[in-house]
């Protein structure tokens, strides 16, 4: 219990210090350390596949996507300049919302856990699963890769002078 | 049978508050993409914790597994558009991309 609750504090300080910290590498920083908090989580709730996808996937390749997106825009405080006052309340509006929802989330949510039905016997191994029961989800995956390219393609495609 | 399963949406309701409020507030357009990175955390801990309590794994990990593909090509592709966009109006702020035009 002790570990869980260490380990969503981790996850919950680097999700605030991401949205609150003045520079936008720090941000992406905390980012992979919250994918790492919750790549940890998931070991720990016994799903090794999320796990080493959420930690290779977000904490590695989404991290470099950040710091390569910020690097390319400079001056990031040059390009925006924003008013510190809403980044420098959430804590106070954090706290106070943490304290609403623990009047209201866990007892709700403790009702409702008495709705999951319990059926071990029909649950295939993660194979299966994704192979056999949910292939349609791979092909998806394959389109949306390869639409995303194109639209990477289409965006920094290179301007020729025949053009205009 | 789990039995952190109320404390985990109490620290999921957390996060995807977190998530919104960056969402909400902010102008940067890599801090909207931030927020939305957050709120995509929630849900991938709301999934496992959802297969847990339903004894359901596999299927838990196969739908994180197609999130988190989603995810990373959402953040890409906005990504992509935030720099064209930085190139373009020398700013990353979501207002400037009001007055698009044609």
């Amino acid at each position: 219990m002790i570990f869980y609750l260490l380990i969503y504090f981790i996850i919950v300080v680097a999700a605030a210090m991401a949205i609150m910290s003045k520079k936008l590498l720090n941000s992406a920083v905390m980012l992979a350390l919250l994918s790492i908090g919750i790549s940890i989580l998931l070991f720990a709730y016994n799903a090794p596949w999320a796990a080493v996808f959420e930690l290779s996937v977000c904490a590695g390749l989404i991290t470099v996507l950040f710091i390569s997106a910020v690097s390319l825009v400079k001056n990031d405080e040059d390009a925006l300049k924003e008013k510190r006052v809403k980044y420098t309340v959430f804590p106070l509006m954090l706290v106070g919302f943490a304290v609403i929802a623990s009047i209201f989330v866990p007892e709700y949510f403790a009702n409702l856990f008495q709705f999951a039905s319990f059926n071990p016997s029909n649950n295939p191994p993660l194979g299966d699963m994704i192979w056999l029961y949910r292939g349609f989800d791979i092909i998806g995956q394959i389109t949306l890769l390869a639409a995303s390219i194109f639209v990477i393609k289409h965006i920094f495609t290179k301007e020729t002078k025949n053009e205009h | 049978m789990n039995i952190n399963f109320p404390l985990d949406w109490f620290f999921i309701a957390i996060l995807f508050f977190t998530g919104a409020y960056c969402m909400i507030v902010s102008r940067n357009i890599i801090k909207l993409l931030i927020g939305f990175e957050i709120i995509s955390k929630s849900a991938t801990i709301a999934m496992i914790t959802a297969g847990q309590a339903t004894n359901n794994m596999a299927l838990a990990q196969s739908v994180i597994i197609v999130m988190i593909m989603v995810e990373a090509i959402v953040i890409a592709s906005g990504l992509a558009l935030v720099v064209k966009s930085y190139r373009l109006n020398g700013s990353i702020d979501i207002k400037k991309l009001m007055n698009l035009k044609g």
